[in-house]
């Protein structure tokens, strides 16, 4: 699964670790989902899509080409 | 409570538990550690329920149960195939029915019997925790743990 977390984080100026407390997890949480070695749960996706004000699919995407 | 504070805790509780393991050998009594051990755990359970400054998400609880789920995986073949050993070692003497009602006052003997026996299962116990500590260390690397980043 890839994302495009660390482009909106850099839209919506923000930092991992400011983006982590908003979403109430850890900042390597974020770190991991962004280097694409943590699928986040549905609910986190949503939560970071949400947060971002757009959908899920604009931010997360199916990488076929790695699976 | 602290994150921190817990921590010292688990430490003095775990330097209780050798103290209780070594008075249990000395007075030959196994209820001691036994017991001990159980109200040890217990009250760390209990304590790690009022941290406080806990930061655990969902990828801290995936990391705890894929290291324990692998280390239970693996361990408890090891653990199965020494009780089937310690299982024949018991059958292979009388089983004395009618059994006594007390064990006899040379109990354990002072010869050698199952000393070899015991400190296997000491190491295995320490390869627990060991192989415990080494699949968290795996699985926190494959979901980043230590990763760094540029912001």
């Amino acid at each position: 699964m890839k994302n495009k977390i660390k482009v909106f984080r850099a839209m919506h100026d923000l930092t991992q670790e400011a983006l982590a407390q908003e979403l109430r997890v850890t900042r390597q949480t974020i770190l991991a989902i962004e280097k694409g070695k943590y699928d986040p749960s549905l609910e986190l996706a949503f939560k970071i899509a949400r947060f971002f004000g757009v959908s899920v699919e604009e931010v997360f995407f199916y990488d076929e080409l790695r699976h | 409570m602290k994150q921190n504070t817990f921590y010292l805790m688990a430490g003095i509780v775990g330097l209780i538990e050798v103290g209780l393991f070594w008075f249990s050998v000395e007075l030959k009594n196994p209820l001691i550690i036994t017991a001990g051990f159980i109200m040890g755990v217990g009250l760390l359970y209990v304590a790690r329920m009022t941290i406080t400054d806990l930061r655990e998400d969902e990828r801290a609880v995936l990391i705890t149960q894929k290291a324990g789920s692998r280390t239970l995986e693996v361990f408890w073949v090891l653990f199965f195939a020494v009780s089937l050993g310690s299982a024949v070692i018991g059958f292979s003497t009388p089983l004395g029915i009618p059994r006594p009602r007390e064990l006899p006052h040379d109990f354990p003997r002072d010869e050698p019997h199952l000393g070899y026996f015991g400190i296997l299962q000491m190491i295995l116990l320490c390869c627990i925790a060991f192989l415990y500590i080494a699949f968290r260390v795996y699985y926190a690397r494959k979901y980043g743990e230590w990763d760094t980043d540029e912001e």
